[in-house]
């Protein structure tokens, strides 16, 4: 195919500096993306910013906490310049407890079955359905698939919710926990999240003479091409900001 | 009363453009004194603004050193890389530094100064890089000549003025012979050795 007539999706485009560069103009739109990271690697952070750029330009945006309250989460991001709290006060950014959710659907048990995964991805759609969100954070996808024993019932609950999300043209990023960022680590916590979803955005560090530097990593992002090469990030006042990595500087993969 | 180097601010008056890359050669004695003569035409010549990267001394030295030779450093952020909060250096009276842990953090030092220069948006910005021989004692020497190569192309792009201060007898070979490569103007003030 001729350059000048290649098919382009739409995109999402996220706002971060430099992440719209390495996706080549934003997010396929409608996509589910994996951010998967390490303790402390800016997943959160970068996920609200992506939120926050939504919320400016108009769009309904909504973030499901389940690691930790919502209250704290803000209490956190306050400290940003990017952050505006009138944002959630204008509803442009709605915030959830997982654990509050839960609740209302009277999931109190300690493990997931496949009907209370049914309710909580009918939960989350009519949410997104309602408020007529266009992005999306749930933070951390692993602390929910925690609760699910079977790695098909994990399966079957993000199949299901990527499906219904991406129905609703909905742009999704969750949020995995991992324990290393290397070359020969998973990029999520259960094995079966990255082969199901559109994309894997991979956050870690980087050491070099005992000091870490953060990285940021996009390895699948369906329906565009993208630059799968290191970037070293930064958390500033005004977000996230990337640069290339020292290709000399060292990995420890 | 010190006396500045008058020839640098004729040759950046003559020569330089703002997206010039200029490889300053300095002796181990005259270091601050032609740093100050490529500062004061900038400031006060040019109205420039800029960012001031201190590998070789802390800042608050330098901002002193700045002071009593007349020259107002406000209007300069200084990223600072070789104080250490752990051992009391950061606890100064001037609010335009920035600390990085350690000269090892190239690639936070470059997102540190890009930050620094998205705030200055009105008048034209240089960076200062102070110095890459001091850099070298820490970084290994490819990495040292691609983190310079990527920092003059960056700031190039941009329109932002760079001058890299090194003192070449203290300079890995290949790091002065990439400098001789990708910087498009020099002043040359370094020192003759005679060994």
């Amino acid at each position: 195919m001729m350059p000048g007539t290649q098919y382009e999706r739409d995109r999402c485009v996220t706002g971060i500096k430099g992440l719209d560069e390495i996706l080549r103009g934003g997010i396929p739109y409608g996509s589910t993306v994996l951010v998967a990271g390490t303790c402390g690697s800016g997943k959160t952070t970068m996920c609200m910013e992506f939120l926050v750029k939504g919320a400016q330009e108009g769009e309904a945006c909504a973030h499901f906490s389940a690691t930790e309250p919502s209250v704290k989460l803000l209490e956190n991001v306050r400290q940003f310049d990017f952050f505006d709290m009138r944002l959630v006060d204008q509803g442009l950014i709605s915030v959830f407890d997982m654990d509050v959710l839960f609740s209302w659907l009277g999931m109190t048990k300690s493990t997931f079955d496949l009907t209370d995964i049914d309710a909580m991805v009918k939960a989350i759609t009519d949410i997104v359905n309602t408020i007529g969100v266009t992005r999306l954070v749930i933070d951390s996808v692993t602390t929910l698939c925690y609760k699910i024993p079977s790695e098909q019932l994990i399966r079957d609950f993000l199949f299901k919710l990527g499906k219904s999300l991406s129905t609703l043209g909905c742009t999704s990023l969750l949020v995995s926990e991992i324990t290393s960022a290397g070359a020969k680590s998973f990029w999520s916590s259960f094995g079966v999240e990255e082969a199901i979803l559109d994309g894997i955005v991979v956050l870690g560090d980087v050491e070099r003479m005992g000091h870490l530097l953060r990285f940021v990593q996009v390895v699948k992002m369906r329906g565009t091409s993208h630059s799968r090469a290191k970037y070293a990030l930064e958390l500033t006042p005004r977000g996230v900001m990337l640069t290339p990595m020292l290709k000399w500087g060292g990995a420890n993969d | 009363m010190i006396e500045l180097d008058g020839g640098i601010a004729q040759q950046l008056t003559d020569e330089i453009t703002p997206s010039s890359s200029i490889q300053v050669r300095v002796g181990t004695s005259n270091a601050s004194l032609i740093i100050a003569s490529i500062l004061q035409p900038l400031i006060q010549g040019f109205g420039m603004r800029g960012v001031y990267i201190c590998a070789s001394r802390g800042a608050s030295e330098i901002i002193q050193t700045l002071e009593q030779i007349g020259i107002d450093s406000s209007g300069i952020q200084f990223i600072d890389t070789v104080s250490s909060g752990f051992i009391g250096g950061t606890e100064t009276p001037y609010p335009n530094i920035r600390y990085v842990d350690s000269p090892i953090m190239l690639e936070s030092i470059m997102l540190q100064t890009l930050y620094h220069l998205e705030s200055n948006t009105e008048t034209g910005n240089f960076v200062l890089l102070d110095s890459a021989n001091a850099l070298s004692i820490y970084n290994e020497e490819r990495m040292l000549a691609e983190y310079l190569h990527t920092f003059v192309n960056t700031f190039r792009a941009r329109d932002v003025l760079t001058a890299i201060v090194n003192v070449p007898d203290q300079t890995p070979p290949s790091v002065l012979a990439n400098l001789d490569l990708y910087c498009s103007d020099l002043i040359d003030r370094g020192q003759v050795v005679i060994n």
